[in-house]
């Protein structure tokens, strides 16, 4: 221990003088750069395999064993989703599956790609990983506080885990956990099972709220010289409105997981009403359920931009990349970001509009939800106005961005239907909701993710993925997943409700059976070809080609570190300085296609560089 | 305290300082901490997740069909033979805000770097906290002596127990893990860690008396929250 | 180009499948045609904004694919451009939500002249309750609810005694004339729904709620639970049988009411206690 204590204070601070020299003499100087406000920070270097690995305080191993981790429960996810894909498409088949498990599978599924998949993977793993280096930070502000922070994400997945194997099995209440159902015999899990989920989303938004205040924070407060607010890349945008959105949501989930672990525990009635079941009064008494819906809501509406936000700010930094070419509109953009995290706080109640609250609301919801629909199209038309011409790379990134467009933009448009209150009526409660919300924050940030990972693979491990594969990957994941849920719409134009166990022989079920093995089908190859990505991965460590500095000559910070892939403290001696932002591709005059972050204004004095 | 001031940047007052403080690059509030600066978002947070609490108690309050019991009557006190209503509160509210008075002063003598004084005002607050929360338990063990429990009340609405336990349990755990972190910030005044920049025993990080200003925040904040309950649960 | 060409088969599919898909909505059977012109509005309108812009994307593949040397254009804004594709989406966007605002009016104001139907749901089932001759609903409790009274009605209210009571799942409704759906729960939430109606509304314990239609096709319909309720949730189903005038009476005269099942309870208790007494006797 004392050992590693003198390691602490072993770290070289540079001077503030030192920077000052880097670049920029006087004010009037082109390249003129304000100095350091903030002396540079101090860092933990770990030298043993379990301060270095496991405990570590780098927030890019932080982020890695955030991504690992989410990916595991994403696999779980993925294989209870083909469970559940079975007994549709081929009830009986598999003949374990009991209506008990069925309903379990799906509330398990629904919460870990929600919360423990999605959420942590752009916000702890790509967050994690990217803000401090595309800001120009070393680390991020508090990494004793951020190491904690992926901990506790660890044991809110062990006690997700272990709800699987307690006596009644996970909780089978669907993942809105509405009460009283939630908490009531008649519903799978409502003992053990539940318990464990409300534990473990509590564990999750208190090991969150540790590694949001980190992201913001060194947004905020530690970006490096020159790095103004409006220099950051979209990814760095996206990701921080997400975190600012997760901060003032979960609170809402957290006072719901409390009530309602109360409610279970000790019998109180905040969400339950009087009760009777099978001829029993219950204990229970002059509670509001609506009232859990309305906490849940204001947390789970939220939820859905803290997924989509990272990758609308992820996917435009993918698509300016890969098509030489600067984010069209780039203002917007960040604008957009912005007030669509702002709308998103009014507009919770539009997944209640048949939940029995009062109906006046409606009015307001509807409204509030389709004013967001602006912003959002300006975003897309934004993107495609990107790639045209630009001089696009048709390579594997470039085509997970578009499959995201056209994913996003069909789920966004089946959102205006369901936001508009009274076409929700018929659709609510069927497949055309289940259609709609996996293609807009299943597949369409799911198509993101993918892409993210074979752009910033290389910067990672140093090694470019294979491409061949990667385009077998996509095609199959794209192809399959669309052939998955755009049909889907259409069983719930039938009528067919959500959450139904079985598909059982009324006439406008059985006219869907065909659809519904199809769907299965594509859903059994699209699983499978997630495969392909491990084996990628697994192969290109190996083998694969070696990136070297900058393989995709972007601009962005995160690729101008001294090494790849960047060691701890993330740019070696000296912290970089910012001159542009990170968008000058394709700039008229200049020499190569893109101009990075750090080229001060003197090395392209001739080019027709617009000031950002 | 006055503006800090920084090399190469212009201060401007009013909201065009404001936009400037934003455009500007490196940090977006100039001169603060990251550790006061996360203490505030923390809060902003925090807040949001006491006003949830309190919107569900306004609204449990308002939709549970039995009656409501009286406050004064339930939370009254009996000294020396006559009905005090919100005696107790009182106490406990006072002692509370005072401690935030006393915090206030630990911050101001932290900065002059005086040891003792700020040491010495770090426990007062500590022990100012640690009375509340005793007298929150002396409440509770009244109110459950009486029969209050989560769940039921001889009083009426069978909610009025389970969100005033919750709600004051729930900031009651604010103030004890307060407690717990002045204790331990009174020990490392004391031990000069402050003054000779030591570095944390978890953290690694060098020692400053910002950090007792970063607690006050939280402190006063706690403060802040109690007023909010006392007047949504006593005075209601 | 080769993705180009994938892509724009994808974007082909979708507009073939949504013309000759065999699964669309059901015929509808009430006065909701609103809403389905509402959807077909929206799926003119959203259709051809994603048939435009995944073209527009198409395009772009095909027309600026990487080619060594070629530069990309620079500029970074074009305010005019963006200032015109913002009204012109805010324009399509009021033009989707007025008709929606509209047919919601409709929905949440229940005509003056709606039959009140009570539906009480539980695990895993359905009860319906109708006014009796003076035309009102008596009130009910949770608490009330017992093998004597299975609507927990309020045995002290008058106009709880003529109530129809209906313990079975098939509801009859007659054709043109509104209804207003009555919802309670005794237990979880529940949700009362006919896709061919396309109106529905969760029963929540401890409130009534309600949302009304006007059925206007004769027929028999399937109830489906639509919110989800525990484990029988995908079995709990009903029916409606939508009749006309003449029909409708003649099963409404068939039910019996509330106090006739009282009489009828006590008459069977009393017969019972006899065959005790008898027993005893013996």
């Amino acid at each position: 221990m004392s050992d590693e204590l003198e390691n602490k204070s072993g770290y070289q601070a540079q001077s503030s003088e030192t920077v000052n020299e880097y670049s920029g003499s006087a004010v009037g100087d082109v390249d003129y750069v304000r100095p350091a406000e903030v002396s540079d920070q101090d860092l933990y270097h770990g030298h043993s395999f379990i301060t270095k690995w496991v405990f570590c305080q780098d927030a890019k191993v932080i982020g890695v064993q955030y991504f690992l981790t989410a990916v595991f429960t994403g696999i779980v996810g993925l294989i209870l989703s083909w469970l559940m894909r079975l007994q549709l498409g081929f009830p009986g088949l598999a003949g374990f599956m009991t209506a008990e498990h069925y309903y379990q599978f799906v509330t398990m599924h629904g919460m870990i790609m929600v919360v423990y998949f999605l959420t942590a993977l752009f916000l702890g793993g790509f967050g994690n990983y990217l803000i401090p280096l595309m800001v120009g930070a070393r680390d991020m502000v508090f990494p004793y506080v951020n190491m904690i922070s992926f901990w506790m994400f660890f044991v809110a997945v062990a006690v997700l885990m272990a709800s699987f194997f307690v006596p009644g099995g996970p909780t089978g209440s669907g993942w809105t956990l509405y009460p009283p159902q939630a908490i009531l015999e008649g519903t799978p899990g409502s003992g053990a099972g539940i318990l464990l989920m409300l534990i473990s989303l509590s564990l999750f938004v208190i090991g969150f709220t540790m590694g949001g205040l980190n992201y913001l924070i060194t947004v905020l407060q530690a970006r490096t010289r020159g790095m103004t607010l409006m220099r950051m890349p979209l990814t760095v945008w996206g990701i921080f409105t997400a975190t600012v959105l997760a901060m003032l949501a979960f609170p809402a989930l957290l006072v719901s997981s409390i009530m309602m672990t109360l409610d279970k525990v000790l019998e109180t009635s905040f969400f339950m009403p009087t009760i009777i079941k099978a001829g029993e009064v219950l204990g229970y008494g002059g509670g509001s359920p609506i009232l859990f819906q309305h906490l849940f809501w204001f947390f789970g509406h939220p939820e859905v931009y803290i997924v989509a936000l990272p990758a609308f700010g992820i996917v435009s930094d993918l698509i300016s990349v890969h098509s030489r070419k600067n984010i069209f509109g780039y203002r917007m953009m960040v604008w957009a970001i912005v007030g669509i995290g702002a709308l998103s706080f009014f507009v919770w109640a539009h997944h209640m509009y048949v939940s029995g609250m009062n109906p006046w609301f409606g009015f307001f919801f509807a409204t509030t939800t389709l004013i967001i629909a602006v912003p959002t199209a300006m975003k897309v038309y934004n993107w495609i106005l990107t790639l045209w011409r630009g001089n696009i790379r048709i390579n594997t990134v470039m085509l997970w961005c578009l499959g995201f467009i056209v994913t996003f933009v069909n789920g966004g448009i089946t959102g205006i239907f369901l936001g508009n209150v009274s076409v929700d009526v018929p659709l609510s409660d069927t497949y055309f909701v289940v259609a709609h919300f996996h293609m807009v924050m299943g597949i369409a940030p799911l198509m993101v993710i993918m892409g993210a990972v074979y752009h910033w693979f290389p910067l990672v491990a140093g090694r470019i993925l294979d491409e061949g594969l990667g385009k077998w990957h996509f095609w199959i994941t794209f192809l399959g997943a669309y052939s998955i849920y755009f049909p889907m719409h259409y069983l719930g134009f039938i009528g067919v409700p959500r959450r139904y166990f079985e598909m059982y022989d009324s006439p406008y079920m059985t006219s869907g059976v065909g659809l519904n093995e199809f769907i299965s089908l594509a859903a059994f190859i699209v699983g499978a070809a997630q495969f392909i990505l491990i084996y990628n991965i697994i192969k290109t460590l190996k083998t694969g080609k070696l990136a070297g500095k900058n393989p995709w000559q972007a601009n962005s910070l995160e690729w101008q570190t001294s090494t790849v892939p960047p060691e701890h403290g993330n740019f070696g001696e000296k912290l970089p300085v910012v001159h542009r932002w990170p968008y000058d591709f394709s700039v008229p005059g200049a020499k190569d296609d893109f101009i990075p972050q750090t080229v001060p204004p003197s090395e392209v004095i001739d080019t027709e560089v617009e000031k950002t | 305290m006055s503006d800090p001031k920084i090399e190469g940047y212009q201060f401007k007052p009013g909201f065009r300082g404001m936009v400037d403080d934003t455009a500007s690059d490196q940090t977006m509030f100039k001169g603060v901490h990251w550790g006061k600066a996360m203490m505030w978002i923390f809060l902003l947070s925090d807040t949001f997740v006491f006003s949830c609490f309190l919107i569900s108690y306004m609204k449990g309050r308002g939709s549970t069909p039995v009656e409501w019991p009286n406050a004064s009557e339930v939370f009254g006190l009996h000294v020396f033979g006559v009905d005090v209503p919100l005696l107790l509160i009182a106490i406990m509210t006072f002692v509370l805000i005072t401690s935030s008075g006393t915090m206030a002063l630990a911050v101001k003598y932290g900065y002059e770097k005086n040891r003792k004084m700020c040491g010495w005002l770090i426990l007062a607050t500590a022990i100012g906290g640690l009375t509340f929360v005793g007298m929150q338990a002396f409440e509770w063990s009244k109110l459950i002596h009486e029969g209050v429990r989560p769940w039921e009340n001889p009083f009426g609405a069978a909610q009025f127990g389970s969100f005033f336990f919750m709600i004051t349990g729930f900031h009651g755990t604010h103030v004890s893990i307060g407690v717990i972190f002045l204790f331990i910030y009174a020990y490392k005044t004391f031990a000069g860690h402050y003054d000779e920049e030591k570095r944390g025993w978890f953290t690694s990080m060098k020692g400053n008396y910002v950090e007792i200003e970063i607690l006050g925040l939280y402190w006063h904040f706690v403060d802040l929250v109690w007023v909010f309950i006392f007047a949504f649960f006593y005075l209601w | 180009m080769h993705a180009g060409i994938v892509f724009f088969l994808v974007i082909l599919g979708s507009v073939l499948f949504h013309i000759f898909t065999p699964w669309y909505w059901t015929d509808i059977a009430s006065n909701w045609g609103g809403m389905d012109d509402t959807i077909t509005l929206t799926f003119w309108v959203g259709g051809g904004v994603f048939v435009a812009v995944c073209l527009f994307m198409t395009y772009c593949i095909f027309k600026f694919s990487y080619k060594e040397g070629r530069k990309a254009e620079y500029k970074p804004e074009d305010k005019k451009l963006e200032r015109i594709l913002t009204w012109a989406t805010t324009i399509g966007v009021v033009a989707l939500l007025a008709p929606g605002l509209i047919i919601w009016n409709q929905y949440v104001n229940v005509p003056k002249n709606a039959l009140e139907v009570d539906v009480m749901a539980w695990q895993w089932g359905w009860q319906y309750r109708l006014p009796g001759e003076d035309g009102k609903l008596g009130t009910t409790k949770v608490i009330n609810i017992n093998d004597n009274n299975p609507f927990g009605i309020n045995t002290d209210d008058p106009y709880g005694q003529d109530d129809v009571i209906i313990q079975s799942d098939v509801l009859n409704l007659k054709t043109n004339r509104p209804v207003k759906i009555l919802l309670r729960s005794v237990d979880v939430l529940h949700n009362w729904y006919v896709p061919q109606f396309r109106a529905k509304m969760d029963a929540v314990p401890g409130v009534v709620t309600f949302y009304w239609f006007e059925p206007n096709k004769v027929g028999e319909y399937e109830v489906l639970c639509a919110e989800y309720c525990g484990v029988g949730h995908y079995a709990m189903r009903g029916t409606v049988i939508v009749q006309d005038e003449q029909n409708y009476n003649q099963w409404l005269s068939e039910q019996e009411t509330f106090s006739e099942f009282v009489a009828k309870l006590d008459k069977l208790e009393i017969e019972e206690k006899k065959i005790v007494k008898k027993i005893n006797l013996n």
